[in-house]
């Protein structure tokens, strides 16, 4: 990857890594306090390490100028290989987790090793390490294929997925440690949360830079989603994360807001994070992968027009609904209530304009498990959306809240959605870009399919039943007008679910497993076909027109 | 390329025109269904903005024609639930212990409901069902500090031990160890002694003197206890910090405070009647606590 | 409508705009108000501030994630409210930056946990769950007992929350490290109390004179979850009381 750098870019790479090592050294020589010493240290190893990988290309011949008329890959391709190993880090984890709920007794009795501190690290590791290298790898080659274009640095993108991974290693080590904002989904430090913002900003610079020098006349409606994902995420996170720090040494930061205010806006940036992260970022790999493999044109472009703009909308109002009946006045939950219901239309508007899309190519579906990843995906995204609206009713509200069927509702989208739509999505992307004809093993992707399929229905239906007990067993009045149930009865009733949830979590972590073996597979062993896949038209021939 | 519409054989639908890497885009008219439920699902909001309160204004927002909030309806519906008490409720609230338990259909609800209070409540500290815990007495047991009948546990319940109530039951077993009461070889003496009581090896004269001077005062002569002073029967085999030698050194030594939280601000005088009710019925073996 | 769409695509930084623009009023209508509206937060002269013993213990709850399995938001129901006391009101949590309500009850509620267990319960209960409640899932914290608590930067915290709004004095930012140490001593102090009122807390919160440890810490901010204000209890006294 640094041979295809220029010198000065090269010289460029190791003046930052410099400064890098400065700064973990500055931290881990000047920290306040153990943890932030220890984090200092770790950015001081990569920033050695990276430099290690720098200078060993240092002298490596000069790329050909040529080379700037081609797709740019490289950044994809790590990033691919950064997905599966977060993929696999993050399901292991979440299943690890799983079992500590069934048998808390068989935990490592250690500090690192409590519940409250390793759960974070699989939501981490999920949704920024798994989901974020999937939207960064998908996002870069998606941009440039229908802008006909290359991206528009050389550098900034590898800045942007070492910076980004940089981030997440931050973030998933912390915990452990006990660095930890303890804001769902937002729970990185203050110092972690600052660097995150370079890198974003620098992100949504390259998209818009690579925007603007496109060869075709119209932005794709995938580059709508990615664009929207990307500079959403950039305000929710600046806002959501304000914080006054105890010293710039120290590793603990008090936020800004407090209490109520605290509450709406950390739901406001919860909830869009699973708007612009987990949905508008993934639709946009929607938008790209399923046609192509469907080999057939969308359903409807102007309903692509309504949902986007429906979904930019209307979201933003909705984070309300993780706080109905708490002390936030009633007049927002109203407001986040109602907007959750519109929501559902422009959200199922995109899951029938993926599925319509389809008309035409279901035989595909049925021989291709990869664009059957992508079917499911668009079915488990109809099916989450129209479980969200509903639980964001404030009476169903009342019965879901604080239970699992959350949990069952978050893994029908993030197992059923995000991690469908990902995996189907990388099974076209990884012989395109590494020039493979096809996966090294048609079986294996089938076997993945189905080991996917069931780890996530019997998970999501696991905690369906799990959260509707619990709910009703908390409300249950028995005839005598007195509640039926002690809260210690609700726990040991979740028992049985809770064993199901981590024998499906196993089966789709084994599915993963077969996956990343695969996509190694893929990469190392060479085709002996000589015509690779992928199609793509090339940027040489369209350069000069 | 735009301009390069085309009818799509499968579909029958016009493309846009437009080709990015392949993927074309058929300019389907958005069809009928979605319109009507985008229309369907805001006039619901408007109606529901119009009824609830929903949009803020300035310092202020709109109450809502129903003039509904939250906390008005908790509200209404506790008091509700308070008017239309069901009648055993109000049949404990009115009734002497002595009265509640000599009629089964009352206990039956004590125990029901017991169950669930003792469980959200009491079962953290004393075990479910009563059984106890380390450091925590066993209420099944019938092994009183302060006494089992309903209104003494009512009280006890009521004020707790040792709390921050100013009326608070108190009690205290002295450190003798490390106060410098007794010396070692005293302590082991008495220990031994304390052992032959609940029917372990007999224990040495000095032991029984020991005790008789130091110790009954508030365990009494026969070391039965004392329930003005909340001081355990020792000749029994329940005990609430443990009966091995280990233990009952440490209790002599260091002293033992318990401490049970008051429960008047946490719960109503007719739960707490309850509780009490329950908890002498666990003693009697009314119930085996679970449900 | 997508005649203007048709054009609008082919201006990337317009199609940003138009993403910022529509998505900004959402967020804004949302959060804005709760600023502005007086009633949004309720009045309640008698709130108190955490001591620095209670911030450190807040942070330690925050580094354990409790919030994983508890929530401190009792909500507008009726059966919340029997089962856990009054339901929460915002003024509760207008100290804590950043709140934590929680969103998901794998273990009870926490709002009103202050006063309801005892020191000694609460020891054994961190130290190894399963000792004391069979059934539960709940992770031992064993380690907090022997670690000793950090005192010396409680002062810079204590400023840094002042600088976010909290009302600490520069003498309770001076005296902080002091007042833990006092605190969860034996025998308090009267500068203690007469900076944060008579109704503090100081007791050896784990039972060992020895150190002040992290347990010792964290009970206090336990044993004082939802009493820094009686506001609450104005709504809805004991029921039947
Ligand atoms: C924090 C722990 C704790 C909780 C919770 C608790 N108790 Fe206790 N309770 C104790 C301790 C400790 C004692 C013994 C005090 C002593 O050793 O002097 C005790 C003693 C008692 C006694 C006196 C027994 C006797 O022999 O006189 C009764 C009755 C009782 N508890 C009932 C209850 C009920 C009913 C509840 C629930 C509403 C409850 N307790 C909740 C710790 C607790
Ligand atoms: C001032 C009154 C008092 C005196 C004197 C006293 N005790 Fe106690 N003792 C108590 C009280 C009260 C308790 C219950 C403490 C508690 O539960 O917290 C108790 C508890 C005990 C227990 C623990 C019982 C159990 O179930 O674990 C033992 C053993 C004991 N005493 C032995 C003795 C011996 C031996 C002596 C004399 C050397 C003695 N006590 C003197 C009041 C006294
Ligand atoms: C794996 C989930 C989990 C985590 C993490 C967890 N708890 Fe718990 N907690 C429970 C469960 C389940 C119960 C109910 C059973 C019991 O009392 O142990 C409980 C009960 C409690 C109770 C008693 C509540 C009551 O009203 O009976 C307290 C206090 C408590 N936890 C504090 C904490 C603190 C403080 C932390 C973090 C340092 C923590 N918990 C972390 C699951 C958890
Ligand atoms: C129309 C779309 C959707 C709506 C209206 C919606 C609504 C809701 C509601 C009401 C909750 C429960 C809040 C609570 O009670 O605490 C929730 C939780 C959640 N949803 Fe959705 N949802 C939607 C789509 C999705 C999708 C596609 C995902 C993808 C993964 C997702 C991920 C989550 C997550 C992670 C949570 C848990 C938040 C927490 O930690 O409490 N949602 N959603
Ligand atoms: C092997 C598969 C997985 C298993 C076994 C698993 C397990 C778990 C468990 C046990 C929890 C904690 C639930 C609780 O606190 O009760 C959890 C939470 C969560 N997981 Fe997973 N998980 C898996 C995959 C994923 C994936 C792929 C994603 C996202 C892309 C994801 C996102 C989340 C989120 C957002 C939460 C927090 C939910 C909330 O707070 O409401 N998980 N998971
Ligand atoms: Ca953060
Ligand atoms: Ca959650
Ligand atoms: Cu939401």
């Amino acid at each position: 990857m640094v041979a295809k750098l220029t010198r000065a870019e090269r010289q460029f790479a190791l003046i930052l890594l410099g400064l890098m090592a400065l700064c973990g050294l500055v931290m881990a020589a000047g920290a306040n306090d153990d943890l932030f010493a220890l984090h200092g240290g770790l950015i001081l190893a990569v920033a050695v390490g990276l430099s290690f990988l720098v200078i060993s290309g240092l002298d490596a011949p000069e790329p050909p100028p040529e080379r700037l008329a081609e797709y740019y890959d490289a950044p994809s391709r790590v990033a691919i290989v950064l997905t599966m190993g977060w993929a696999l880090f993050g399901l292991a984890v979440g299943d690890w987790v799983a079992w500590m709920l069934a048998y808390p007794h068989l935990t490592v009795d250690a500090a690192w090793a409590s519940f409250g501190r390793i759960r974070p690290m699989h939501t981490t590791g999920v949704i920024f390490g798994f989901g974020g290298n999937a939207l960064i790898a998908t996002s870069f080659h998606v941009v440039q294929r229908t802008c006909r274009t290359r991206l528009a640095g050389q550098f900034s993108p590898w800045f942007v997925l070492l910076g980004y991974n940089l981030f997440c290693l931050l973030a998933v080590s912390g915990y452990p440690l006990g660095i930890t904002q303890s804001k769902e989904y937002a729970e990185p430090e203050w110092y972690v949360d600052l660097w995150l913002c370079v890198v974003w900003v620098t992100y949504l610079v390259l998209y818009l830079r690579t925007l603007a020098q496109r060869r075709e006349p119209h932005i794709y409606v995938a580059n709508w989603y990615y664009l929207a994902f990307i500079v959403v995420v950039a305000m929710l996170h600046i806002v959501n994360n304000i914080a006054m720090p105890v010293a710039w040494n120290h590793s603990r930061a008090y936020s800004a807001f407090a209490g109520v205010q605290d509450a709406m806006t950390q739901w406001w940036y919860g909830h869009n994070a699973v708007a612009f992260f987990l949905t508008a970022g993934f639709l946009g790999m929607m938008y790209y992968y399923l046609p192509v493999r469907a080999q057939r044109p969308i359903f409807s472009y102007r309903m692509s027009i309504i949902s986007f703009w429906g979904i930019t909308f209307m979201y933003m109002w909705a984070g309300s609904h993780h706080l109905h009946y708490t002390a936030l006045p009633h007049w927002v939950q109203t407001l986040g209530m109602t907007f959750s219901l519109v929501l559902l239309v422009p959200s199922w508007g995109s899951a029938a304009n993926a599925l319509l899309t389809l008309n035409g190519a279901w035989h595909r579906v049925r021989d291709d498990a990869t664009l059957r990843f992508m079917m499911v995906a668009a079915i488990f995204y109809g099916l989450t959306t129209f479980e969200g609206s509903f639980m964001a009713i404030r009476a169903v509200n009342s019965l879901s809240h604080y239970t699992d069927w959350t949990i069952g509702h978050v893994h029908a989208g993030a197992l059923g959605w995000v991690a469908f739509i990902s995996f189907g999505a990388l099974y076209s992307l990884t012989p395109a870009l590494w020039g493979r004809q096809r996966m090294h093993s048609a079986w294996a992707v089938e076997a993945h399919f189905w080991l996917a399929l069931a780890g996530t229905l019997i998970y999501v239906f696991s905690m369906w039943n799990s959260g509707v007990i619990q709910g009703l067993m908390w409300r249950t009045y028995d005839s005598g007008g007195t509640l039926a149930y002690s809260f210690i009865d609700t726990v040991v009733a979740m028992h049985p679910y809770y064993i199901a949830r981590a024998v499906g979590g196993a089966l789709f972590l084994a599915g993963a497993g077969i996956g990343a073996w695969n996509v190694w597979m893929t990469i190392r062993s060479p085709d002996t076909v000589s015509q690779p896949a992928g199609g793509d038209r090339p940027l040489t021939i369209l350069a000069g027109e | 390329m735009s301009g390069g519409a085309e009818r799509d054989p499968i579909s029958g639908y016009m493309t846009t025109g437009h080709e990015w890497n392949g993927i074309k885009e058929l300019n389907t008219p958005v069809p009928r269904a979605v319109w009507f439920f985008l229309i369907t699902t805001v006039l619901f909001a408007v109606v529901w903005w119009v009824l609830m309160p929903a949009w803020p204004l300035g310092n202020t927002y709109t109450k809502g024609l129903l003039g509904i909030d939250q906390r008005q309806v908790v509200q209404h519906d506790l008091r509700r639930a308070a008017e239309r008490m069901p009648p055993w409720r109000g049949a404990v609230l009115r009734l002497d212990y002595a009265s509640i338990q000599a009629d089964p259909a009352l206990m039956g609800q004590v125990r029901r409901h017991g169950a669930v209070l003792f469980g959200d409540n009491c079962a953290a500290c004393h075990g479910l069902g009563g059984r106890g815990g380390p450091g925590f007495p066993a209420l099944a047991s019938g092994s009183w500090l302060w006494g089992g009948a309903p209104e003494v546990l009512a009280e006890t319940i009521r004020v707790g031990i040792n709390s921050d109530h100013p009326e608070t039951r108190v009690s205290q077993m002295p450190a003798f160890g490390r106060d410098q009461m007794l010396s070692r070889p005293e302590i082991l003496a008495v220990l031994g002694h304390v052992r032959s009581l609940s029917g372990g090896n007999p224990g040495s004269e000095l032991g029984r003197d020991l005790f008789a001077a130091n110790c009954a005062a508030c365990h009494g002569e026969d070391a039965h206890g004392a329930v003005e002073l909340g001081a355990p029967n020792l000749t029994d085999p329940t005990w609430i910090y443990g009966g091995d030698e280990e233990t009952i050194f440490k209790t002599i030594f260091f002293g033992r405070q318990g401490h049970m939280p008051r429960w008047d601000q946490r719960l109503s005088e007719l739960d707490r009647k309850v509780l009490a009710l329950y908890v002498a019925d666990l003693a009697a073996g009314g119930t085996d606590g679970t449900h | 409508m997508f005649g203007l769409h048709y054009r609008l695509e082919k201006h990337g930084m317009a199609l940003l705009l138009g993403i910022i623009f529509v998505t900004s009023i959402g967020g804004l209508v949302d959060i804005a108000p709760l600023f502005t509206i007086d009633e949004t937060v309720e009045d309640a002269p008698d709130m108190r501030l955490y001591t620095p013993l209670e911030v450190a213990g807040r942070n330690i709850y925050i580094r354990e994630g409790c919030y994983a399995c508890h929530s401190q938001m009792i909500r507008t129901l009726r059966d919340e409210v029997e089962r856990y006391g009054p339901y929460s009101l915002a003024v509760e949590s207008k100290y804590d930056h950043p709140m934590q309500w929680g969103s998901k009850r794998t273990g009870p509620d926490l709002a009103r946990i202050g006063g309801k267990y005892s020191d000694e319960w609460q020891v054994a209960h961190l130290i190894d769950p399963r000792a004391v409640v069979p059934q539960s899932i709940m992770p031992s914290y064993r380690f907090l007992s022997t670690t000793g608590l950090r005192t010396d930067d409680l002062g810079l915290h204590l400023k840094a929350l002042s600088r976010v709004g909290v009302p600490y004095t520069d003498e309770m930012v001076t005296n902080a490290t002091a007042d833990a140490i006092a605190q969860a001593g034996a025998d308090g102090s009267d500068g203690l109390t007469t900076r944060y009122g008579e109704a503090t807390q100081a007791r050896l919160f784990d039972g060992d004179p020895g150190k002040v440890t992290e347990m010792d810490a964290l009970i206090a901010y336990l044993q004082i979850l939802g009493r820094l204000t009686n506001a609450a209890h104005a709504n809805s006294p004991p029921p039947g009381e």
